[in-house]
């Protein structure tokens, strides 16, 4: 059963249970047990299963390892320790892992020194940077902790030697599980951890979650499922410790009217003003290119004030200079980090007073995450301030800081049933030895992934492994594993199967980068999107620092130090989605406003003011946004979905307001494109947003009814069509034949050109399309492209709900645009070199429409 | 599989060019061996097209039974040495052929075919006269063009990009226009692995095709059907 924990144990309670020399470690190094602790630790030592959601540094490295620790030394003393495996730590991060490392190591050492001997406890890490040698010294002399990545942990299971090491462990420990769960390394790794517990035997699974929500679905995915029920867990849940010192800021009064130069400059002096009142900041963007300009404009708006102590941390910047980054903050040498989404993960990178999110955060969760990486020990307040540029922004803003301190948390979402996963697993599995088919499956449905795979999909990832889809004469090169159907076996197939295997595992897909080089010096990577577009002579914005782009060859791109200005338009827009949960929030809170716009305007300031919590400036704005849109024409809210045909600019717009976020939305304008140009042989294009979609037509175009047509009951199949020869469907057709390894990174230990690989994706798509429409690897692209990418689920549900008249869909025709529709069609002009066009026309189509409602 | 006349005296047969004055079948572009070159760089496709591409050669010499049977260059894939599939298939392909004159015109693909042609019984050359036409693969430029009245190239795997619902389908096709006074047909590519290249959109490799080329009229293969698409500066 998956219960929540209600009550801690005491500080004696908890003391009374540990060994004599730990409990003089302790009482003489803290003061007392850290919430988290009083809870988990004696849950640990009895042997439960336990998930821990906490904010960073509260101190839970102790909360998950004391237990283990204490063990440890009572064996040691007893002369009992054993040469094999008790404990394995695994976490995302190589970052995390060397601070956990220390952070074992640290009270270890100092137990010793109070006990006067060595313990010859040893902790080690394990992951693809280990050097061999390392490696076959830990076979010889096994770390008794065990710290790794869910790569390397696929890897030891499937190491005949290795592996043997790990039959004993007792606990496992999984760390910042709610950023692993929602993606497919997650699904990997709870593969992984069930074959771990089919070796082993039952161990304590421990796990440490950020601020997540629902947490019993968390525990289910930490602990599995046994005779189709969850395993026992116990939750603990002290997210609510820290308290939140949380504001949204305008940089001006009046977000329309501003011109953006006043607008960039407010900005700029409002961030150089949070970050001199604040020992460290950490200024979080949504973007690498927001980054980079963000960290460029302090350097050349206040010269001299942030030339060393200001550090950009993204992934596309080498490891040493992100490494760097988090050396200097720990030192505390930086005054402020501006990070996309690269620090939200909790590395220990020293303290931080203040964090600034640039725009929104797109989640309750996520704004909690980042802002918890402020105030170190426990009892400091998180303290965040949240930075609006535009309207839209602001209300999404101010309701995520409603939710945000009444603790209502939009919900994870975990990828269930990823065929290609399974099938790298159930080859990892055949790698380590033969298994019977039937347990096998009764195994993977243990994870809580697959807890309702059917066997039918089981059974096809199996024909695929064992090369069924080939000639028989053939079958030797392309099949991984054989399966006897009579004695119900499989195992691996020829002596390349294990090879390729560890070769080629893992689950992040490879994202094509280019080194970029000044001279023989690497100074990071970029997109190879972004490359291809690169022209000799043009000037942009990596690590801070500024490069003119000289040529590439191969996969290098050379260039060389400049002073700018950058000529480049920004990076490929990598935003974030806006949560389903907290669109769901904006969409009540329209609804409540739309049901109060004939109330006098003191009262509803008033309102306003009591619901969300923000301050007179943010108030009026908000008021002012929803009495235009009210006045001129009518509010969509989450009852009402708004078409507004509008002909602007010489162009048909035909705008739908559905604020259900853009996964929700990309599904629903695919379909209604996919219809229309069925029914009318017409192509149109659709912009996308969180807040809508919008078509944009030459001529008419029956959009509303063709919008009509989608039913929960036809989406899906509509959408397996109008994806089915897209560039998205292609792309992610070659991450998953990736991670089902029908395309190698490594073989034959030749280099691969990334050029070929995406034409032979190509030619293998068409290849498994006229084979069978429903081959395993296609068929989880699909699954991947309308459920992870985008969100049938969802848009399914909204469907539904039109069906039974719960929301309207209602029609208008406007000559300006209605204020919602000019977020929405400003929105779509990602680039923000042309911000200034875009706030320009902004501005005058708004006065056009305050004559028009006679302001 | 439908037959179409190009020009007077060249016929379209499926995928395949027909020339019944000097009794050959001409076709170009097998690119054997290509999955193999794919699987080196880890795109474990299967071995999928040959019985495809025999089949469709063994229609075409049913009806149209020649004497001479002349492949226009590129007939296998690696450029570098020859791969295991290439020389199972090529040497299985010129088997079939046992009965027929084989001439091999040499493509740029075709770097060391001299061994498996050798093994084979057939003799390379660089390109081929029979009466006014000439044969050559089209990745050089022919130099000396005297009497040559028609000039057959492949190299290029001519396709036509149909746009439709938002996707884009590619249509294997014979090109025919004029080239140095001359007439010439592109062949389209007899295999079934690639797409090919959009004439419509793509650049050319052929440095015979650098010029203006909307002139020129396309002829669609699709599943045996031959396709009038007209001038390519109206499709």
């Amino acid at each position: 059963m998956v219960e929540l924990q209600r009550e801690p144990y005491t500080g004696e309670e908890v003391l009374r249970e540990l060994h004599p020399l730990v409990r003089k470690w302790f009482t003489g190094r803290y003061g007392g047990f850290a919430q988290a602790q009083l809870y988990a630790i004696p849950n640990i030592m009895h042997g439960k299963n336990t998930l821990v959601s906490a904010p960073t540094g509260s101190g839970k490295t102790l909360t998950a390892f004391m237990s283990v620790l204490n063990k440890l030394i009572e064996l040691s003393l007893m002369g009992s320790l054993e040469d094999k495996v008790y404990c394995v730590y695994v976490s995302p991060l190589k970052a995390l892992n060397n601070d956990i490392r220390r952070n074992l190591e640290e009270p270890l050492a100092e137990m010793e020194e109070l006990h006067g001997r060595e313990l010859g406890i040893r902790v080690m890490v394990r992951t693809g940077d280990t050097p061999a040698s390392r490696r076959a010294a830990m076979l010889r002399n096994p770390p008794h902790i065990l710290i790794t990545t869910p790569e390397s942990l696929a890897l030891a299971l499937s190491s005949p030697k290795f592996s043997l090491k790990l039959k004993d462990i007792k606990w496992l420990v999984l760390d910042e599980v709610h950023s692993l769960a929602e993606n497919k390394r997650g699904v990997d790794l709870n593969l992984s951890v069930e074959r771990l517990q089919n070796l082993a035997g039952r161990f304590t699974r421990i796990g440490l979650s950020a601020t997540i929500h629902p947490l019993e679905r968390m525990a289910e995915w930490l602990v599995g499922f046994e005779g189709g029920k969850p395993r026992d867990c116990s939750i603990v849940d002290v997210r609510h410790i820290k308290e939140l010192d949380i504001k949204v800021l305008c940089p001006v009064p009046n977000l329309i009217s501003a011109s953006q130069e006043q607008v960039h400059n407010s900005l700029y002096a409002l961030l150089d003003d949070l970050i001199q009142q604040h020992k460290t900041t950490l200024v979080f963007t949504n973007t690498r290119s927001g980054t980079e300009r963000v960290v460029n404009h302090l350097k050349t708006k206040y010269p001299g004030k942030y030339v060393e102590n200001i550090g950009a941390h993204h992934s596309s910047l080498s490891a040493a200079h992100r490494l760097d980054t988090e050396e200097k903050l720990k030192r505390g040498e930086l005054k402020v980090v501006v990070s996309s989404t690269s620090l939200e993960l909790g590395i220990d990178i020293g303290y931080i007073d203040l964090v600034v999110l640039l725009g929104s955060p797109k989640s309750v969760a996520r704004a909690l995450q980042r802002i918890g990486r402020s105030g170190h020990r426990l009892h400091d307040k998180a303290k965040g301030r949240i930075i609006v540029l535009d309207r839209d922004d602001l209300v999404e803003c101010s309701v995520l800081l409603k939710n945000a301190l009444e603790g209502r948390i939009d919900e994870i979402e975990i990828p269930e049933n990823c065929l290609d996963v399974l099938a790298q697993q159930v080859y990892g599995a055949a790698v380590s030895g033969v298994e019977h088919v039937d347990n096998l499956y009764e195994l993977v449905r243990r994870s809580y992934c697959y807890r309702n795979l059917k066997r039918e999909d089981f059974d096809s990832v199996l024909d695929y492994l064992s090369g069924r889809y080939v000639e028989l004469e053939q079958r030797n090169v392309y099949a991984k594993i054989w399966v006897d159907q009579d004695a119900r076996t499989m195992g691996k197939r020829g002596r390349m199967a294990r090879p390729i295997y560890s070769m080629n595992l893992g689950t992040i897909p490879d994202e094509s980068y280019v080194t970029v080089k000044v001279g023989d010096r690497m100074v990071g990577k970029l997109d190879e999107n972004f490359v291809e577009r690169l022209e000799k002579g043009d000037i942009f914005v990596l690590g801070g620092k500024i490069y003119r782009f000289m040529y590439c060859r191969g996969m290098t791109c050379h260039v060389n130090a400049d002073a700018g200005p950058p000529t480049v338009p920004s990076w490929i827009s990598e935003s974030l989605p806006l949560s389903y949960g907290l669109a769901s929030e904006i969409q009540r809170f329209r609804r409540l406003m739309d049901e109060r716009m004939g109330r006098p305007r003191g009262e509803v300031l008033e309102w306003l003011r009591g619901y969300l919590y923000a301050d007179d400036n943010a108030v009026e704005s908000i008021y002012e946004y929803f009495r235009e849109q009210h006045r001129y024409s009518v509010i969509p809210h989450g009852g009402r979905i708004l078409v507004e045909y509008n002909q602007a600019f010489k162009r048909r717009y035909i705008i739908f307001h559905s604020l259900f976020g853009r996964r929700v939305n990309d599904a629903l304008s695919r379909a209604v494109a996919y219809v229309i140009s069925r029914q009318e042989h017409r192509n149109v294009a659709v912009s996308l947003s969180d807040n809508g979609f919008y078509l944009t037509v030459p001529g008419k175009v029956q959009a509303y009814n063709a919008f009509r047509k989608l039913t929960p009951q036809n989406l899906r199949s509509i959408l397996v069509e109008a994806v089915d020869r897209s560039e998205v469907l292609l792309r992610r057709f070659r991450h998953c034949a990736m991670r089902s390894m029908m395309i190698l990174r490594n073989y034959r230990g030749a280099r691969k050109s990334v050029g070929m690989q995406q034409m032979g994706s190509r030619i293998l798509l068409n290849f498994v399309r006229k084979l069978d429409r429903k081959f395993p690897i296609l068929e989880e692209a699909r699954r991947e492209v309308l459920e992870d990418l985008m969100d049938v689920g969802h848009a399914g549900e909204v469907l539904s709900r039109i069906a039974s008249g719960e929301i309207e869909v209602k029609e208008v025709n406007t000559d300006i645009p209605t204020p919602f529709a000019m977020g929405l069609i400003g929105q779509g002009y990602m680039d923000v070199l042309r911000a200034e066009e875009r706030r320009e026309f902004i501005r005058r189509m708004h006065e056009a429409l305050l004559e028009r409602i006679g302001g | 599989m439908d037959s179409l006349e190009l020009l007077p005296g060249y016929e379209a047969v499926g995928l395949t060019l027909h020339v019944p004055e000097h009794k050959a079948l001409v076709f170009a572009d097998t690119h054997l061996g290509f999955e193999e070159a794919l699987n080196r760089q880890g795109v474990l496709v299967p071995h999928f097209q040959y019985k495809d591409v025999v089949r469709h050669v063994k229609e075409a010499l049913e009806l149209t039974r020649p004497e001479t049977v002349i492949i226009d260059g590129d007939l296998k894939h690696e450029f570098g040495a020859i791969s295991g599939q290439e020389w199972r298939e090529v040497l299985r392909f010129l088997d079939m052929l046992g009965d027929y004159e084989v001439r091999l015109v040499k493509g740029n693909h075709d770097n060391i075919l001299g061994p498996i042609a050798g093994r084979g019984g057939v003799e390379v050359i660089g390109e081929l006269r029979l009466g006014a036409t000439l044969f050559t693969h089209g990745h050089q430029t022919p130099e000396n063009l005297e009497c040559v009245k028609t000039v057959v190239i492949g190299h290029e795997h001519p396709c036509v990009g149909l746009r439709e619902e938002g996707r884009v389908e590619k249509v294997k096709c014979f090109l025919v226009g004029e080239w140095e006074g001359r007439d010439i047909i592109v062949l389209p590519s007899l295999n079934f692995v690639t797409e090919g290249v959009d004439v419509l959109k793509e650049r050319l490799l052929s440095p015979l095709l650098q010029g203006d080329i909307s002139g020129f009229k396309a002829y669609g293969v699709e599943e045996g059907e031959i396709l009038k698409f007209g001038r390519l500066g109206g499709v």
